[in-house]
């Protein structure tokens, strides 16, 4: 389900770009509680310093990144959608708390769960005409937790926009508010970018990178976990809920 | 509320859409006492209604609204802060409503205006519209708007924009995050009704959760710093120089 593979930089051994790649094709990358807990697996295996990872890529294997949720799980379980959630802020946090850059590589489509995903991302390379966007409020589920580290990347007011409006924008959209750093023409052109950009950034003096890294998420409120967990707890309030369970089943009639 | 009042802003509903129309089309929907505290009364009216998910808000005729009516309550001891404190709270029931909101702006978002649109969830305009915060220029402090452009686009570029007053266009709001999306003003209610309707397809206790969780985010519940604008306004609107600048505009 979750596949690393070491990049080594430049010839050197010990200094390398992980490519993590969501490999669940058939299923265009939907997250299961497993495929969550493996990304914060791998992402503090490297805080850790437990390997020669300088720069981490997420990537989504096949044609798309990520459509969100794998939301046949959910049938028959009303707790799974809460696990979902918990696990996918887990996720989020890891790969921001993860010592080293975070590039996603988001070709396509980067839908709800796959969107809150480059939210923890230091930089996410996407293409023109990827859709992007978090429509969960349609199947009655809050996106709040995604809140507290989209903010950071796009501010209060575009936080609003997405999380309220059920639509999909396109990555130069997404690109011009900020929700991607950069824009390439095709989804082909995302991967191999986005290794690029690893590298450039793995090139870079560690500790430095690791000291400036530490100290962004100090200063702009990513290690405030008090605040991520009420974010948590928005989301999980309604989750399992009514309108959830009817908007559910009618996706699955 | 009498009738007179209560037509300064109107109240319409398709399905899950309400639609708020401020209604003085002769004063470019100019926000006099009596237009807000219509708009209270409707936005009280919304805060009750089920089974409504998303909430246009409108100006009648040619703009959406050219601002305050300070000429009406210059002369006027005490109206400017009743006139102030009324909008300050007029912009704390916008946010507090618990569906979505939606300005759709034709032509003119100025001052008090702006505040409003700044105030709504999202802002479709066309990209010739005239938006901004002129106060500064006319001796005027926007306090009571400041802490809402501050959450809508940050504060580096709220200082920039408050501070250098004047008006942008909407290419240039859209450009700077005031305004959520352009269309062309030929189907601006196109636009926004398909924005209504997409937001109103999510389900009503999701938005609701949302929306009252990313007012707590982003401080839209605190009403403390919204009413010291309003009085921080009244101290400056009331002082010799914004007279000398009201009156010298208002006798163009």
């Amino acid at each position: 389900m979750i596949r690393v593979e070491h990049i080594p930089v430049d010839g050197d051994d010990q200094r390398s770009v992980a490519v993590v790649t969501i490999d669940r094709q058939e299923k265009r990358n939907a997250l299961t509680p497993d495929v969550l807990e493996n990304i914060v697996g791998v992402a503090k295996l490297v805080h850790a310093g437990q390997g020669k990872a300088h720069a981490i890529v997420l990537a989504g294997a096949g044609p798309t990144f990520c459509s969100g949720f794998d939301l046949s799980l959910c049938k028959d379980d009303p707790l799974v959608m809460p696990d979902l959630l918990t696990k996918l802020a887990a996720a989020v946090r890891a790969l921001r708390n993860c010592t080293v850059p975070v590039v996603a590589a988001a070709q396509r489509g980067a839908i709800a769960g796959g969107c809150a995903l480059l939210a923890g991302c230091d930089f996410v390379i996407t293409d023109a005409n990827a859709k992007l966007g978090y429509p969960v409020v349609r199947l009655g589920v809050s996106p709040a937790i995604s809140s507290t580290t989209l903010r950071l990347a796009i501010g209060d007011g575009h936080t609003r926009e997405r999380l309220l409006d059920p639509g999909l924008i396109s990555g130069a959209e997404a690109t011009r508010i900020g929700l991607a750093s950069e824009c390439v023409e095709t989804p082909e052109q995302v991967l191999p970018r986005a290794v690029e950009l690893a590298t450039t950034l793995a090139r870079k003096p560690h500790h430095a990178l690791v000291a400036t890294k530490r100290w962004l998420n100090e200063i702009d409120g990513s290690n405030d976990s008090q605040l991520h967990n009420a974010a948590l707890q928005a989301s999980l309030a309604i989750a399992g809920g009514e309108e959830e369970r009817q908007r559910l089943q009618a996706i699955w009639k | 509320m009498t009738n007179a009042t209560n037509d300064l802003c109107l109240l319409d509903r398709t399905e899950a859409v309400a639609k708020l129309t401020l209604n003085r089309p002769g004063a470019r929907n100019a926000l006099s006492i009596d237009l807000l505290d219509a708009l209270s009364n409707r936005l009280d009216e919304l805060a009750q209604t089920d089974n409504v998910n998303a909430v246009i808000l409108a100006g009648a005729g040619r703009a959406f609204c050219a601002g305050m009516d300070l000429k009406a309550v210059l002369d006027e001891p005490g109206a400017p802060a009743q006139l102030l404190t009324k909008i300050a709270n007029v912009t704390l029931k916008l946010r507090a409503l618990p569906m979505p909101t939606i300005a759709r702006v034709n032509r003119a978002a100025i001052g008090g205006g702006c505040g409003l649109m700044c105030v709504c969830d999202f802002a479709v305009t066309h990209d010739d519209a005239k938006i901004g915060y002129p106060e500064v220029d006319l001796g005027v402090c926007p306090a009571v708007v400041a802490p809402w452009l501050v959450r809508k686009v940050g504060a580096g570029v709220a200082r920039r924009v408050l501070l250098a007053g004047g008006t942008m266009s909407g290419t240039r709001a859209h450009e700077l995050g005031l305004v959520t999306s352009l269309a062309p003003s030929d189907s601006l209610d196109e636009e926004v009704r398909n924005l209504a309707e997409r937001i109103a397809s999510g389900g009503p206790v999701a938005l609701r959760a949302t929306k009252e969780w990313l007012n707590k985010l982003d401080g839209s519940t605190l009403a403390e710093q919204v009413n010291r604008g309003a009085l921080i306004s009244t101290e400056v609107v009331t002082s010799d120089e914004a007279r000398a600048c009201l009156s010298k505009a208002f006798s163009r």
